[in-house]
């Protein structure tokens, strides 16, 4: 019967386009906008590292001056010094911790004839793979001496090793950093936390880096950070080395403190420096600290997830149920316009159950047809919006449960919506069409 | 057999209540062609319609070929009048969208037939009524006469016990209203019990029986006996 059904619907939907076009186009609009929406809050909702979120603390000191006001709510900057970060960097040996900060390179293989690529770099020590579970294809992190005593080695991306070689197992080999040769030690499986939680400077959807070098090579070796360098103090900072021994916030810091004992072991190592830093005038301040915070509160420190992007996937399903309403009403007027016919199928046998299914099979067939066209108006949405965040790969983040949601919503959607005028039409009298005459 | 005890149909409407049928005893024996008159308002659709199991009963009983119709469900009076009724409609009914073969397709779907034995009836019927040739065609290519004969084929598709026409020739001129009343009697002679709501005095006087509403009342002046009828007939007049 279902097919007969399917049969009658196609030509049923055939014999009125205009009105099939219409309502389709107004549910596919509908669902691609709520799925556009959806997939927005659901990328940006995202705990990017859901299984690690209570153990991986992002650390911050208040070490601006007495006068000076942050943009975050509490006033505390979100970066630290560099000579706070390898003052950090070396204590609590026992606890992994890592600081990092963004630069990068033209990046070449030893292949005269290759046309440089520039990539973005992470500098950072070795800790940083093991704490944000990034794998390795090949080789592994450089060793604890690489970490304590400057050496030019690299680890690369899957990406970046199939741009460079077409694959394979390339460690050992050496690449060109700028002008300087680094070895390969390892190559990490394609990685990519949706948000970028461990750096938010720059944007929360930017695109993880290809390459990750020795955070100590930035004591003998000029990096210039690319991304957010904030000065709050008048001082001379005319060369590299000024730099480092300066008061400017520019490396990210985080730890990984796995039970309250670590966390609470960090918290007052965290406080020792701070008094002691007060103690050498240093951190002029009187409520000078310092902080953690775990992923999840780290996005929402950082308002990663905006409340309008609630608001938003609110809106645009208000905006799905008004392209339903309006459906309704057109389905409404076609099927009470095919009302005499139902009299006849009615008088020939068929029940009313029949008729509504009958009818319901034809809405979810306008479902579906609006569903997919919608889904790739929801794709196209997306691929505008890619424009809009620089790096960042919406397409993609279109999973399949968004493919197969989409079509669902829509189907359902209008099935729901499509009960109402199904019952009309089978709750009328057939007699009543067949008596006029 | 169809048998009608002490029915009654009230229609309810907000200002009006019409009687249209009153206490209507009526029995169709099987192989029965007869022939409904009345003037119009009288209620003859409305048996018609009670005898099709399109509308439920006041009050009374009412029996199709031995089974009370009382209170049954949707689905089951909607099963009974499939497998047991056709119907044929002033206006054909046929459905515009569909071409011949699947307007006579329509009753046999809700009957569950497979492929095969739906096509092997669509095709019987159709030829019964000399429209084999154009199965394809839509209802829109036809004449009235053509259209109320694939009508019919349709009404017979599933070997029906009981024919109900409401006034099949209404639409037709006198040429196509003989053919078609021609084929209605061919198809009671097979065996097929009909009765037929009729404006045209003539073609009453063909049925065997003649049974007239007047005023929601049944005035049968009938006899089985086709002689005896217009005899009888005489008489009254
Ligand atoms: N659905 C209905 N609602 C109210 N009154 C109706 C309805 N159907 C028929 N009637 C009334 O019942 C009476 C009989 O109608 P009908 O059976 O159609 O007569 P006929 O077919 O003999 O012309 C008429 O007075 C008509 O107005
Ligand atoms: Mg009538």
């Amino acid at each position: 019967m279902f097919s007969y059904y399917i049969q009658l619907a196609i030509k049923s939907l055939k014999s009125t386009i205009g009105t099939t076009l219409l309502m389709v186009l107004a549910i596919a609009c509908g669902i691609g906008i709520s799925m556009t929406a959806l997939t927005l809050n659901h990328m940006t909702g995202n705990n990017p590292i859901s299984e690690k979120s209570d153990q991986l603390f992002a650390v911050q000191l208040q070490s601006t001056g007495s006068s000076s006001t942050w943009s975050t709510t509490d006033n505390v900057p979100e970066q630290l010094t560099y000579q706070d970060a390898t003052n950090l960097m070396r204590a609590l040996p026992e606890l992994k911790h890592t600081p990092m900060y963004k630069t990068g390179f033209s990046v070449r293989t030893l292949d005269p004839e290759f046309a440089p690529v520039l990539r973005s770099s992470r500098v950072t020590t070795r800790h940083f793979f093991s704490m944000f579970d990034v794998n390795f294809l090949y080789g592994g992190p450089w060793s604890k001496t690489v970490d304590e005593n400057p050496t030019f080695q690299v680890v690369i991306s899957e990406e970046l090793n199939d741009k460079l070689f077409g694959g394979g197992d390339n460690t050992g080999k050496e690449i060109f950093l700028n002008a300087t040769t680094y070895q390969i030690v390892g190559i990490t499986e394609s990685w990519q936390p949706k948000p970028k939680f461990y750096d938010v400077n720059n944007g929360a959807f930017q695109s993880s880096e290809q390459l990750f070098i020795p955070f100590v090579l930035s004591s003998v070796y000029e990096l210039q950070s690319w991304g957010n360098n904030n000065g709050w103090k008048e001082e001379r900072v005319n060369n590299y080395q000024e730099k480092l021994a300066s008061e400017i916030l520019w490396t990210q810091y985080w730890a990984e403190l796995p039970t309250k004992k670590d966390q609470d072991k960090f918290s007052q190592f965290l406080s020792g420096y701070v008094s002691q830093q007060q103690k050498l005038a240093r951190f002029e301040r009187d409520d000078a600290k310092g902080i953690i915070r775990n992923v999840q509160q780290w996005l929402d420190y950082n308002d990663v997830v905006g409340d309008d992007s609630y608001v938003l996937v609110a809106v645009s399903f208000m905006f799905l149920v008004v392209c339903l309403v309006n459906s309704i009403g057109l389905l409404l007027a076609k099927f009470l316009r095919n009302a005499p016919h139902v009299g006849v199928r009615r008088a020939l046998g068929a029940s009313r159950g029949q008729v509504f299914a009958q009818h319901l099979v034809e809405v979810g067939m306008l479902g579906l047809l609006g569903g997919l066209l919608g889904l790739a108006f929801a794709y196209f949405g997306l691929s505008l919006l890619k424009n809009n965040f620089d790096g960042f790969d919406f397409v993609a983040s279109m999973d399949i449960t968004m493919f197969l949601a989409a079509p669902i919503i829509a189907v359902s959607a209008t099935v729901l919506a499509g009960i109402y005028p199904a019952w009309r039409v089978c709750t009328t009298l057939p007699s009543i069409y067949l008596k006029t005459q | 057999m169809l048998v009608m005890s002490d029915i009654n149909k009230v229609y309810q409407t907000e200002l009006v209540q019409t009687h249209a049928l009153r206490d209507f005893n009526l029995t169709v024996k099987e192989g029965e062609f007869i022939a409904v008159t009345g003037p119009s308002g009288s209620g003859k659709t409305t048996f018609l319609n009670i005898a099709g199991l399109l509308e439920n009963i006041s009050s009374g009983d009412y029996q199709l070929d031995g089974q009370s119709i009382v209170g049954l469900s949707d689905k089951e009076l909607s099963r009974l009048r499939n497998e047991k009724i056709g119907f044929i409609f002033q206006g054909f009914n046929l459905i515009p969208d569909l071409n011949l073969f699947e307007n006579v397709d329509v009753p046999l779907r809700y009957r569950g037939f497979n492929s095969k034995e739906r096509k092997q009836k669509i095709e019987h019927a159709l030829e019964l009524v000399g429209l084999a040739s154009r199965m394809k065609h839509l209802p829109s290519q036809l004449s009235g006469g053509q259209q109320q004969r694939v009508a019919i084929a349709r009404a017979l598709a599933g070997e029906p016990k009981f024919l109900l026409a409401d006034e099949p020739t209404g639409n037709l001129d006198s040429l196509m209203a003989k053919q078609v009343m021609e084929l209605l009697e061919k198809i009671n002679k097979q065996g097929t019990t009909i009765v037929m709501v009729t404006h045209d005095a003539e073609l009453a006087r063909r049925a065997e029986r003649n049974i007239q509403i007047v005023d929601g009342q049944l005035c049968d002046f009938t006899m089985y006996q086709g002689g005896a009828t217009a005899n009888e007939q005489e008489a009254i007049a």
